[in-house]
């Protein structure tokens, strides 16, 4: 973990009509940094995951990613989203495109790589996750944990600066989990900067630099797996953590 | 008094071969049902394709356009839609009665590809756009890549529907005098007193070009479900 900001997100608010779903969201995120964040569901988690790729256009606050201020009116927000890998709960993988051609996708249309090229990362990618034996496989035909390793690598293709995952293995099968798991304690340990919306408290625990406590739409705890886990200073924490363990 | 010889009767009275002869007759009037038929279609897709994306455009007045355009067709009859144009466009410009037909056909046909291409491309998943988006797609990169394409394949069903409603339909162009099919089949009739038959020659050609439509849409259905897990 370096000492420069990644992420800097100040003074987030998110409103789904009425509802205040993020209030006032601070959050530093450094290189290398892994931060896991947990809640229940209606936390506003996922929100702050997606505003922080621009998936969910904010009302209120600036996102500054490396170094660069960022609000959705920016006008090359998908040169920045480049930089912003992200894995989805359902996978979305493009069902019309073979493995390979959903790693292809980016590298060949987004980055405009030769075909070479873009097949030399996109195998190495498929490699990395452990899919090459798929690679001329429709993702109808293969597992939910071997597509979202497959999504994995499509993202990480486009050599992110950030890997945002958003429940990863929450549509998993239990015994599909670990697979989906490996591949992202890899990328942790190969200093990739991540944040991690899951409820798998293991890998939190094990990975996580940081874990962050979110409860109606505001962060009210974070710290070191062992201070958030261990010993939960807040009554809200303390009655989640109770619930789950 | 005579009485006409029933149709099965004349088979074996006036023999085989004048009726091949007369069926046969029937070729090139299915030629100008097939041509108006085709080009209509193939203007109905561009034009359904086209007003399919304003309709879903986030701009208010391009999406009126488009609504405006398929309430007004969807409105009024395609009888009525020939004649206007065939009589209305001939005022302004010099436009010949089959190239009249198949504007028509391919405008009044446009409007219901473009509301079965809007409905296919909202039924794709939303996470399918944000997939793109997460990866640096543009707008049109998504449109182009991930949505028209599964759009395109779930709407070839209803698609190859309208284009067995619209070789039927194409028989409204005897309207305008155009000789396909069916304005054969009733010339040839009151001509021979054999309205029946003729009748039932120009249903038989009708068969046969949609069980070939039917046939390949089918079959292009097939083809494109090679990415679906067959269950």
């Amino acid at each position: 973990m370096k000492d420069n900001h990644m992420i800097e997100i100040r003074g987030l608010n998110k409103f789904f009509g009425k509802l205040k779903v993020l209030k006032n969201i601070d959050l530093d995120v450094r290189e290398s940094e892994v931060v896991v964040i947990i809640g229940s569901s209606g936390s506003g988690k996922s929100t702050l995951l997606r505003c922080t790729n621009f998936l969910e256009k904010s009302q209120k606050g600036t996102i500054t990613i490396d170094g660069n201020v960022v609000t959705h009116k920016s006008k090359d927000l998908h040169i920045i989203r480049r930089d912003i890998g992200m894995v989805f709960q359902h996978f979305n993988l493009f069902p019309h495109m073979t493995v390979l051609g959903n790693v292809l996708e980016g590298l060949t249309q987004v980055k405009k790589l030769s075909k070479n090229e873009a097949l030399e990362i996109a195998e190495a990618m498929l490699e990395k996750v452990g899919m090459s034996d798929k690679a001329d496989v429709y993702p109808s035909f293969i597992s939910g944990g071997q597509k979202q390793r497959v999504a994995i690598a499509r993202a990480l293709a486009m050599n992110p600066k950030i890997m945002l995952f958003d429940e990863p293995t929450s549509a998993l099968d239990p015994e599909l989990v670990g697979e989906v798991l490996v591949v992202m304690k890899d990328l942790a340990r190969e200093g990739m900067t991540m944040m991690v919306v899951t409820h798998e408290m293991g890998f939190a625990r094990e990975v996580a630099d940081r874990v962050i406590y979110m409860d109606e739409g505001i962060i009210v705890e974070q710290g070191t797996p062992e201070e958030v886990f261990d010993n939960p200073k807040n009554e809200r924490t303390k009655a989640f953590l109770s619930h789950i363990i | 008094m005579v009485t006409q010889t029933p149709f099965l009767l004349a088979l074996s009275f006036d023999g085989l071969e004048k009726w091949a002869r007369i069926a046969a007759g029937f070729a090139k009037p299915a030629g100008y049902t097939l041509l108006i038929t085709t080009l209509g279609i193939l203007l109905g897709l561009g034009l359904g394709l086209f007003f399919a994306l304003m309709r879903i455009s986030k701009v208010k007045p391009v999406q009126w356009v488009s609504k405006i355009y398929i309430g007004v067709i969807r409105g009024t009859p395609l009888l009525l839609q020939l004649l206007l144009i065939y009589f209305g466009l001939v005022q302004i410009v010099r436009l010949e009665r089959i190239p009249s037909a198949i504007i028509a056909l391919g405008i009044h046909n446009g409007a219901y590809i473009a509301e079965i291409i809007r409905g296919a491309i909202q039924g794709i998943d939303r996470g399918q756009r944000e997939a793109g988006i997460s990866i640096g797609m543009t707008k049109w990169q998504i449109m182009k890549r991930i949505i028209l394409p599964q759009a395109l394949k779930r709407a070839v069903p209803p698609l190859g529907n309208q284009f067995i409603i619209a070789l039927k339909d194409s028989s409204l162009a005897s309207a305008v005098s155009i000789p396909e099919l069916l304005l054969h089949a009733r010339q040839l009739g009151s001509s021979s007193f054999r309205t029946m038959e003729m009748l039932l020659i120009a249903a038989a050609y009708y068969l046969v070009m949609t069980s070939v439509l039917t046939f390949f849409s089918t079959r292009l259905e097939k083809r494109l479900s090679v990415s679906d897990h067959r269950t």
